[in-house]
């Protein structure tokens, strides 16, 4: 029997990563659509900066593109994949599954930083707004963190779609419904009740832990509690994601 | 057909259970592919085939039996067997927006290939697609894209290449060559397990075919010996519609008329 030799884990990942890449860079149009939609709201919410804060202002919009991201972009590429069967096309080939999706993840993690670094420099050009170092290194890292609940969920809701369009529609949905929730709580306009169930939704407990982190002398005992419940978001999303996630739509 | 066929198999596949829940789609299933053999695996729609392909390809995990490719388990070993075997499945396919040249550049490397500019060039020249090297693969036609896909499935020279319904879709020229192509790769050695629906390709280019019906093999040959050895029975001569027993008429003299949703 002649030898058989396999690339390594990372020869492989290397390889999809730069695919994955190409795909992205393809697929331009998409991105910026997703880093458009927090831009100009940004932009637009100049005028709520002395009622709400700065902070809450550009924590708010990193929220959005997070949704975005993680929603529409990581979610609905799986679901097109999936349903075209490039998958299943990979896994025939000697690539271990965990580096198909750790590709496909690196690829939004780094969607996230770049959404996050576009926002910085869009609030300060456009709304004068300045953090400190640790503001930004802070706030790039827990837009990492934060970032990973909504991809979570958006692995739960490939996880029980199958079909493409309808994942579409549903993600659409969801992050519409977060945006509106989220933001008009905020501004008090849903009522007390709405603004407590906001609070420690996905939505609520990442835009307060960005803005804890964007301010790190504002971080408090509350914001270690919804790091905490957004981890445990993050952890129940991914277990039900990976465990209902199927390789194929059959 | 080579003459190495009593070397050790390309493909063992034991004893084969696969379920779907309570339903026992797959039956004690048993076959081997040797070296240099064009092995068909024929059935109406349902039968098992594909579940059994998705079993040798390591799709989905068998409640019971073994496979091995190349000497290697797809269980014990699923990374040694995938890299010993080269698929071209019916129902996948590749990211429509990256170009054929990064297609192949891809696959070369997951399987472990290095390909120069110049090889890559070849390679696209033996498929006649060398003015299309940076077209995208969504832009590609049909045939182009299935010569694409049995590139993919052969590029690093495996042991076993497992076709699913290959001609599927081609036109009568597309479909001729890629009958050369796949005589070609099992003039160099190559076991080959195809499955298709069509009786006249199979009993043209199967050196052996395997009829499946319901998850049991009911028949395991050459074309001719099918034939031969079933030419006498009413259900065969009853479908017969030409006077000369064909291998269609074998099939569907063994499998039934009832049409398989």
């Amino acid at each position: 029997m002649p030898t058989t030799t396999i690339p390594s884990a990372g020869s492989v990942l290397s390889k999809l990563l730069r695919a994955d890449l190409t795909t992205l860079w393809r697929n331009r149009r998409a991105s910026l659509l997703v880093v458009l939609v927090p831009t100009v709201i940004l932009i637009s919410w100049k005028g709520l900066i002395p009622k709400i804060g700065a902070i809450s202002v550009i924590a708010n919009c990193i929220t959005v593109g997070l949704t975005a991201i993680g929603l529409m972009g990581y979610t609905n590429m799986i679901a097109r994949d999936r349903d075209k069967g490039i998958f299943q096309r990979l896994r025939v080939a000697p690539a271990p599954k965990w580096t198909i999706m750790t590709s496909r993840l690196a690829v939004q993690l780094m969607m996230i930083l770049i959404t996050t670094i576009v926002l910085f420099i869009v609030g300060y050009k456009f709304d004068g707004i300045t953090l400190d170092a640790r503001g930004y290194i802070a706030g790039l890292l827990i837009s990492i963190v934060s970032g990973a609940v909504y991809l979570s969920l958006g692995q739960v809701i490939v996880g029980l779609i199958k079909n493409a369009e309808t994942v579409n529609v549903v993600t659409r949905l969801v992050y519409f419904i977060f945006i509106m929730v989220g933001m008009f709580s905020d501004i008090g306009m849903l009522g007390n009740m709405m603004q407590k169930v906001a609070y420690w939704s996905p939505y609520g407990t990442v835009k307060h832990i960005v803005s804890a982190a964007l301010a790190p002398a504002t971080w408090n005992k509350d914001s270690s509690i919804a790091l905490l419940v957004t981890l445990g978001y993050t952890a129940v999303f991914t277990v039900l994601g990976v465990k209902w996630f199927r390789w194929n739509t059959r | 057909m080579n003459n190495n066929n009593h070397t050790t198999p390309v493909l063992q596949v034991d004893s084969l259970n696969v379920y779907y829940g309570s339903f026992h789609a797959v039956h004690n299933v048993s076959f081997e592919v040797r070296p240099g053999e064009i092995f068909g695996l024929l059935g109406p729609n349902g039968a098992g085939k594909t579940s059994t392909l998705s079993a040798v390809e390591g799709l989905l995990k068998p409640q019971s039996g073994n496979i091995t490719v190349a000497g290697y388990s797809t269980r014990e070993k699923p990374l040694y067997a995938r890299a010993n075997m080269g698929v071209q499945l019916q129902s996948t396919s590749f990211q429509p927006e990256l170009t054929i040249t990064e297609i192949i550049q891809l696959y070369a490397g997951i399987y472990g290939v290095d390909l120069s500019k110049e090889q890559v060039a070849t390679i696209l020249t033996n498929i006649k697609l060398q003015d299309s090297a940076d077209k995208k693969y969504g832009q590609l036609s049909g045939g182009q894209q299935q010569r694409v896909s049995l590139v993919i499935a052969t590029i690093h020279d495996p042991q076993l290449v497992l076709l699913d319904e290959p001609t599927t879709g081609l036109d009568p020229q597309s479909r001729r060559q890629l009958w050369i192509r796949i005589e070609a790769m099992r003039d160099k050695g190559h076991g080959i397990l195809l499955t298709t629906h069509s009786m006249e390709e199979a009993e043209a280019v199967c050196d052996r075919i395997a009829i499946i019906d319901h998850g049991r093999i009911i028949a395991t040959d050459t074309p001719q010996a099918l034939i031969d050895g079933n030419r006498d029975k009413p259900e065969v001569i009853q479908a017969s519609r030409k006077g000369k027993i064909t291998l269609e008429d074998v099939f569907i003299g063994l499998t039934g008329t009832e049409v398989r949703s």
